[in-house]
């Protein structure tokens, strides 16, 4: 990395100390209010989802008002919030304090390398939230506040009305993919900082729309679409009869049963949007086919029907309202573990948090599959192993019969997920099933995957419509790198292990390359799968004609 | 004049990619600017092949159509950038004055004509990426959501194909 910055050339670069007002680059600068761009930011949350959430101050609103009809003491709550979180997390104290502004972080984020705006580098990002800890909680901030040029000196600023405008700006650019926490020699991670920083603003009721929203949906209905028992099974059973038509094979699932072995949870966005219903289709013939040959019972639940967690980008609180459904219906169904689908924050939630949120999840065993004996102690205490890892295991152990021939019209590379690769370090197993599944495959440059993945732009509950323009700068380095492997090795497909990426991406690659498809790792492994008693089959789970087919 | 520009290619792509560069603000452009690997920086990255591709093209013979496909991927990103549609192209105007110490006196007339002719298909293209935008904007969460359940059955009335219709170019 002969570009990182030097620790001396950074601070030479990093223009962080407020200057007089008259002093234009001055970023800290509060005098001129912030630009709140119509593309760039998500739109205010409907004051009923917030009532429904209980969470404070719901209310009409618009960012784009000078008003935002703030409660009277905002700023006294904001300070409390502060505290109370300093005292909570040791994490974040430690954030705020031991920044030392080397810069190593500043050009690692998604969407200061899409949009150019500085004030979207990590450091600055912080830097909203930690000059105003460094004014109200640290004692040279106390001294220093009293001297003229003081605050300057220190990198202060006081929680004024624009700050906060600016903070709730820029905390809606950040998709908490942690890449720049890869990057800083202390291992600050900012996107705790953005949660943190979200966190305090929803105490002020400025939550969005795409968020609170979905979070209000799940915590009614068990899904953040919102989407009844009954379309759920609808949408399942529809599946069951494309399968039907393609495979000759009825997959019908169990739904709610009791005493089966596994509870199988997957995003709602599986089911219910495309591309990822095709993911969700591979699934449903992956446990036909254990089903017939090994007996494994596996039941879906329409009540715990999502394995998403947007509030996780609402707070810790709501996180954990969320995450313990499924882990109750586990309890209540009896099931010895639970296998989990192809999802994003989901496994940050269960990989980082659960345990000590709601767990440890005691009531159930740790994960053994029954078929291989392979026992997940990585989710030992979690009691929830990620379909790649089981399929992975699977295929390791011969106990799939696959046919690559009916993957061979994709040419693939994929695309690490920031949650599951460095939320949980899931790199090989999706690889592996993948490979497994398709001969074609080409990684894009090693400093766009793996741990240094590059975010879809679209995560942390971003993944809106009216802030596309927003989405697609912050995906521009993702898309750079699959338009470099599309070039060179003509790859046409973009296999990936996130419904929110499955949703995401496929916009992304309509503007920046076009020749560019997204697919599920499952969809993969449901085309691969040879079912027992499986007619030929002539269609893919999209219903094109397989490879070799259509030219008969 | 195309031979001149062919000689002095590099001369003028320095001086033009920073002068691009320049129109971000001066924090990020000292960054975007560097000669990082392209994957690390792609704005710069691109910009600069765009540039230079595009420079390559203007001493061969060309159509506005072929212009525009140059200039492409620049003004793509540029068009979901904060700039205001004068300053997502205003880019190309600024090789007026880099041109001037190069070109001939007898030739300058024509090349500012050049850098009109590109300035329009650069202008063009900025639309059709707005457009772009406008349409996936549009159809993106029918396309995701309603596409599903339309094959499902569970709605009916919607006609998406209308919809999708005019999307690819
Ligand atoms: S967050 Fe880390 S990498 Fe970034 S400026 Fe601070 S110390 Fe350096
Ligand atoms: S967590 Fe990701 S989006 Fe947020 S500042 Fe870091 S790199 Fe940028």
């Amino acid at each position: 990395m002969a570009d990182e910055l030097t620790p001396d050339e950074a601070l030479d670069k990093i223009d962080y100390r407020p200057r007089s007002s008259s002093e234009p680059r001055n970023w800290l600068d509060t005098t001129k209010s912030v630009q709140i761009r119509p593309g760039m930011y998500c739109y205010a949350a409907k004051p009923e989802s917030v009532e429904t959430l209980g969470l404070p101050y719901a209310r009409e609103w618009n960012p784009t008002d000078e008003d935002w009809k703030l409660p009277e003491n905002w700023q006294e709550i904001l300070h409390e919030g502060i505290k109370e979180r300093l005292e909570r997390f040791r994490t974040f104290k430690i954030f705020m304090d031991i920044c030392v502004r080397c810069g190593a972080c500043a050009d690692k984020c998604h969407f200061f390398l899409g949009t150019g705006d500085p004030k979207n580098m990590p450091v600055l990002r912080a830097e909203l939230l930690r000059s105003i800890y460094r004014n109200d909680f640290t004692f040279a901030g106390k001294l220093l506040k009293k001297i003229p040029g003081g605050k300057r000196l220190l990198g202060s600023r006081e929680m004024s009305l624009e700050a906060l405008k600016e903070m709730w700006y820029y905390f809606f650019q950040c998709t908490e993919c942690r890449r720049c926490s890869v990057f800083c020699p202390y291992g600050i991670d900012t996107a705790e900082i953005t949660i943190i920083g979200r966190e305090l603003l929803n105490l002020l009721g400025l939550n969005i729309d795409w968020i609170a929203t979905p979070v209000s949906n799940c915590y009614q209905t068990g899904n953040h679409l919102g989407i009844q028992p009954h379309a759920f099974k609808d949408m399942l059973e529809f599946f069951v009869e494309d399968i039907e038509d393609i495979t000759g094979v009825d997959c019908t699932p169990e739904f709610q049963k009791k005493g089966a072995d596994i509870l199988f949870i997957t995003p709602s966005g599986d089911v219910f949007a495309d591309p990822g219903t095709y993911t969700c289709q591979g699934y449903l013939i992956l446990f036909k086919y254990l089903k017939d040959k090994y007996g494994l019972d596996v039941t879906w639940s329409t009540y715990a029907s999502e394995g998403g967690n947007f509030g996780f980008f609402t707070s810790h609180e709501t996180m954990k309202r969320l995450n313990a459904k499924m882990y109750a219906e586990a309890k209540r169904l009896g099931v010895k573990w639970i296998l989990g689908g192809e999802c994003g924050h989901m496994w940050r939630v269960i990989n980082q948090y659960m345990d000590t949120m709601n767990g440890p999840a005691d009531f159930l065993e740790v994960p053994v599959n029954p078929i291989t004996g392979t026992r997940f102690e990585n989710a030992a205490s979690t009691k929830m192993v990620h379909i790649c890892e089981f399929t992975a295991d699977l295929i390791k152990h011969g106990k799939l019969e696959l046919d690559k021939s009916r993957n061979a019209n994709r040419v693939l590379t994929f695309h690490d997920s920031c949650n599951p690769a460095r939320g949980m370090g899931l790199l090989e197993e999706p690889r592996y099933c993948i490979k497994a599944c398709a001969d074609e495959f080409y990684e894009m440059p090693p400093n766009t995957i793996r741990e240094q993945t590059f975010c879809c732009g679209s995560g942390a509950g971003l993944n809106a419509g009216e802030n596309i323009e927003l989405r697609m700068a912050g995906a521009l380095p993702r898309a750079n790198a699959v338009k470099y492997v599309h070039n060179k090795f003509g790859v046409n497909s973009l296999a990936t292990i996130c419904a929110i990426d499955r949703a995401a991406l496929p916009t992304m690659c309509e503007y920046w390359v076009p020749e560019v498809d997204v697919i599920g790792v499952h969809e993969l492994v449901g085309n691969a799968l040879i079912l027992p008693g499986e007619k030929e089959r002539t269609e893919d789970l999209r219903m094109e004609p397989l490879p070799g087919v259509e030219e008969e | 004049m195309k031979k001149t520009i062919k000689k002095n290619r590099n001369q003028l792509l320095e001086s033009w990619f920073d002068a691009t560069i320049n129109t971000y603000p001066e924090e990020s452009a000292r960054i975007l600017g560097k000669k990082s690997n392209r994957f690390d920086n792609p704005i710069g990255g691109v910009t600069r092949e765009t540039l230079e591709d595009v420079l390559t093209l203007i001493t061969e013979d060309f159509s506005r159509e072929d212009l525009e496909k140059a200039l492409d991927p620049v003004i793509r990103i540029r068009a979901v950038q904060t700039f205001d549609p004068a300053n997502a192209v205003s880019f190309v105007f600024a090789l007026k004055e880099i041109g001037e110490s190069v070109i001939e006196k007898a030739d300058i007339i024509n090349f500012y004509r050049l850098v009109d002719e590109m300035a329009l298909a650069a202008f063009n293209r900025y639309m059709k990426c707005r457009e772009d935008i406008f349409l996936l904007k549009a159809t993106e969460s029918k396309r995701r959501i309603h596409r599903a359940f339309e094959r499902a059955g569970l709605v009916a009335e919607l006609s998406e194909g209308d919809l999708l219709g005019s999307k690819k170019s």
